[in-house]
């Protein structure tokens, strides 16, 4: 049984390791083609560094093979990254395809490789090795799953825009896993020709390639078992057909077509997602002795972000002018303006996702300028949300949040490899920080839900959560109360005030003027681009600017005059109240001014 | 002038099959794999149906054209209207057509087996022409009248009619075109339609012109196809036209100067490079990312 089988179970595994390949870059949402090419560069180069007799006389000359092969597949993987990693989605896969077809036809017409007609290889590898080879590949992406850098690889599939601003350098990790992918590639290679003791540069085509990319999608990408099912059935497939006796030559290809259809459209995790488990990080830890020790907040006062004259520009549009702006420690900051002002210009020119075209800029005591990158400012402790929400949609909240804890924890894949204990004590810390962080905004009881399954107010208090899980010294939120009812607009206003109190400075832009009235110690005004007040709330309240900014042109007729005095004093008695219930610690409630148009009068937003 | 030539009618084939390649992705945003099954299939029933029935050329282009697009239909409702919806449609689109392609193949191997299939040697008068001091067959001139003829009224019709204009809506925002009271789903299956008529007639031409079918043409021209709209520009119908004539002529050139061995070369070297200096392609628009 095991010997009649024994090529088939040998061929289980290497295809499985083919399949890991592709599973390294996919994990980090990227699809490369390139893993037959490395492949097929490592199996033929390492042909002419394998000796005969082992080295030295006791090491073993197809460790000398993996090891040469998995080093050409690291460095051919790198050199090939460094100019496609900043490719997307189908252009990677197309660039990385020429990539492959460019090495099979670089070897066919070599020399030394034979060309067409192969090359011999020594048998060097069978049953076991494959095995034992797929064991630790498999053991390697097992420990990796729940380590730190797991995390910022599924961040970057999911969103990497959003990964970026929690402190991940995107590219790097992007490049980390073309390189991961191109180890195992190499050993896949080797593996491969020193089983096969025959290859060819045309077996490493791109059908090769994509039945490797089939492998790994049937086992599924979302668990490290996912490319050993995927293996197991699609080599088990035919054999199982030739033992019941399907002898057609096309019966075959069309079962394993159809199966293939099947599975990619009925199990959208693969087959791997079949098997029940455990998700990792469901549970909070809500002892705050587990907690990481974090470092102090800068002293409340202290100037953390300095523009002068900022502005962007696209094209003619001035979208932002020559904006002057500081923002302290300890501070709320609050910036209004009717829509198209330039607020979130503004903002994202203060956390460097848009650069700016004028003026100049300090946050955090990093400048703002062309090559200041965004993952830098949010190491530097400036985290944020989006108006458009951009959450880890498929990742639970717990572990949304965890990965907002980036910048604040340890990579523990090296500690998990050789399971030391701190490796367990690291990940509790982060779990117990992130738990606090989510029932700090009274998430608590929704860990374990998908973050693209929660309700759009909770979406919003998740971002949030996400953005202090990183321990910031300044909080950005874009619109953060849009979606919410006043009663959780009001609480929202208050863990802003409490988040400034512990010494965070925050700066926010909503509509919602009277949440801002009651919750900002100072207000800016913009209108287009260019900022027409800026005060205590109250001065802004009364400023006649603001209304005409938010109203049209008063004075043109006596409708638009009878308007803009109610909404003055609309906007006058909100303040007087809110500021009193500001006082007592209560924040705004009820219905009253409404701040974006004349045309909606009343109501809530 | 006759390499230049040589290459021009080469690449008139690669641009046909591409320019429906491109049409899908550049209207659905989706890859499709099985193109080069249909291909294959165009080629094969092709030669299957002059055998049989002995219709004349004229006459088969039609009839190839119905059959692509009842293909089409088909691998849109099977391969890609299930994933509707789903996070990774546009990853699963990709094996899930790879795997109708592969149904499509084990279907066309059951009627035909695996052998090397041919037109019969009378199909097509072999009358050559001097044309600028070079020899081209009437074939050739007919291969290319008939890719550029179908190549104008596809674009005429993504550009003018009705059709067209539901087309360039669903692929600027398929929602927004939902709202509005277009049938998006039949609009899918019309863009699958004519993309796969288009790649059906391409595999005819393509056989007629190197007088020889087996199941595995679709794959080399598939690769090829995949360089010619990454060059043109991702989606962008002259820019296809215009790779697929680029990358024609430069083949032939190579073969001429460099060797054949390292023919392919051309094509996955240009590609590379494009995509590193100009990944939108010399004819497609850069999208921006939106905050």
């Amino acid at each position: 049984m095991l010997t009649e089988y024994s090529s088939l179970i040998t061929l289980i595994a290497l295809t499985a390791i083919l399949a890991f390949s592709f599973y390294a870059v996919l994990i980090a949402g990227q699809l490369s083609l390139a893993q037959v090419g490395l492949a097929s560069l490592a199996a033929f180069t390492s042909s002419l560094v394998v000796p005969a007799e082992p080295l030295f006389g006791f090491i073993p000359p197809l460790l000398i093979g993996i090891v040469f092969g998995m080093c050409v597949g690291i460095i051919a993987a790198f050199i090939l990254g460094l100019p496609v990693i900043r490719l997307r989605g189908v252009f990677l896969a197309i660039a990385t395809l020429a990539f492959g077809e460019m090495v099979r036809i670089f070897l066919i017409n070599q020399s030394w490789t034979n060309g067409a007609q192969g090359m011999s290889f020594a048998k060097l590898v069978g049953i076991e090795i494959a095995w034992i080879a797929l064991a630790v590949v498999a053991f390697w992406f097992w420990r990796l799953s729940g380590s730190r850098m797991g995390r910022a690889f599924a961040a970057i599939r999911e969103d990497e825009l959003a990964a970026t601003t929690m402190g991940i350098d995107v590219p790097r990790y992007r490049m980390a896993s073309f390189v991961i992918a191109g180890a195992v590639a190499g050993l896949y290679g080797v593996l491969l020709a020193y089983f096969s003791r025959f290859a060819d540069p045309n077996e490493f085509s791109f059908t090769a390639a994509v039945d490797g990319l089939v492998t790994a999608v049937v086992g599924g990408v979302t668990f490290f078992v996912g490319p050993v099912l995927g293996s197991i059935f699609l080599s088990v497939l035919p054999e199982v057909q030739r033992v019941v006796g399907i002898d057609a030559g096309w019966i075959r290809p069309t079962i394993s077509g159809v199966l293939l259809l099947v599975v990619i459209l009925f199990l959208p995790g693969g087959l791997s997602g079949l098997i029940p488990r455990r998700r990792s990080a469901k549970r909070l830890i809500v002892d705050p002795s587990e907690r990481p020790d974090l470092p102090a907040l800068p002293a409340p006062g202290t100037e953390l972000v300095r523009l002068q004259g900022l502005g962007k520009s696209y094209g003619g549009v001035h979208a932002v002018r020559s904006v002057d702006l500081t923002v302290a420690a300890g501070e709320v900051l609050g910036l209004i303006g009717p829509n198209g002002a330039g607020k979130t210009t503004l903002v994202n020119m203060v956390t460097a996702l848009t650069t700016p075209s004028t003026g100049r800029g300090t946050v955090l005591g990093i400048p703002l300028n062309d090559s200041t990158r965004a993952h830098r400012l949010a190491q530097a402790g400036v985290a944020r949300t989006f108006q458009q929400i951009k959450l880890f949609n498929r990742l639970s909240a717990l572990e949304n949040v965890l990965v907002g804890g980036y910048r604040i924890t340890h990579d523990t894949l090296l500690r998990r490899l050789v399971f030391l204990p701190s490796a367990r004590r690291f990940e509790r810390e982060a779990v117990a920080m992130a738990s606090a962080q989510l029932i700090r905004v009274g998430l608590g009881d929704k860990a374990a839900n998908a973050a693209g399954d929660l309700s759009y107010g909770d979406q919003r208090r998740l971002e949030i959560a996400r953005a202090l899980a990183s321990h910031p010294s300044m909080l950005v939120l874009d619109e953060p109360a849009a979606g919410m009812n006043h009663v959780e607009a009001g609480r929202l206003s208050e863990l802003i005030r409490s988040l400034a109190a512990d010494g965070i400075a925050v700066l926010v832009i909503e509509h919602n003027v009277r949440m801002m009235l009651a919750t900002c110690d100072r207000i800016m005004v913009l209108n287009f681009g260019e900022v027409i007040a800026s005060g205590t709330p109250a001065d802004i309240a009364r400023d006649p600017k603001v209304l005409e900014a938010y109203l049209g042109s008063s004075g043109s007729d006596a409708d638009a005059d009878a308007a803009a005095a109610l909404a003055a004093e609309d906007l006058a008695e909100a303040t007087a109240r809110s500021v009193g219930e500001h006082e007592r610690g209560v924040s705004a409630s009820g219905d009253g001014a409404n701040e974006s148009d004349d045309t909606q009068p009343e109501g809530d937003r | 002038m006759q390499l230049f030539l040589d290459g021009i009618f080469l690449g008139s084939i690669y641009a046909l099959f591409a320019i429906g390649f491109t049409l899908v992705f550049g209207i659905l945003d989706r890859l499709n794999l099985a193109h080069a099954a249909v291909f294959t299939a165009g080629a094969l029933v092709g030669i299957e149906i002059v055998t049989r029935l002995g219709v004349p050329i004229w006459l088969l282009i039609p009839m190839v054209l119905v059959l692509g697009a009842v293909l089409g239909i088909l691998i849109e409702r099977i391969a890609f209207r299930p994933l509707a919806g789903r996070h990774d449609a546009h990853f699963a689109g990709l094996i899930s057509s790879i795997a109708f392609g592969a149904i499509v193949l084990s279907v066309l191997q059951a009627m035909y087996g695996a052998d090397t299939r041919r037109f019969p040697a009378d199909i097509f008068p072999r009358t050559r022409v001097e044309i600028l001091g070079a020899t081209v067959s009437l074939l050739q001139v007919v291969i290319l009248i008939v890719s550029v003829s179908l190549m104008i009224v596809l674009t005429w019709l993504v550009a003018k009619s009705k059709l067209g204009r539901g087309m360039r809506t669903i692929a600027e925002n398929p929602h927004a075109a939902a709202v509005l009271g277009l049938n998006v789903g039949r609009i899918s299956s019309t863009t699958f339609a004519l993309s796969s008529a288009l790649g059906a007639v391409a595999g005819v031409l393509f056989t007629l012109n190197v007088n020889a079918a087996s199941l595995g043409i679709g794959h080399a021209v598939e690769l090829k196809a995949l360089a010619v709209i990454v060059v043109g520009g991702m989606g962008s119908l002259p820019g296809a036209l215009i790779g697929g004539l680029i990358l024609g002529v430069a083949e032939v050139l190579a073969v001429n100067y460099i060797g054949s061995s390292w023919r392919d070369m051309v094509a996955f070297g240009l590609l590379f490079l494009i995509l590193i200096l100009r990944p939108q392609g010399l004819f497609g628009a850069r999208k921006t990312r939106e905050v």
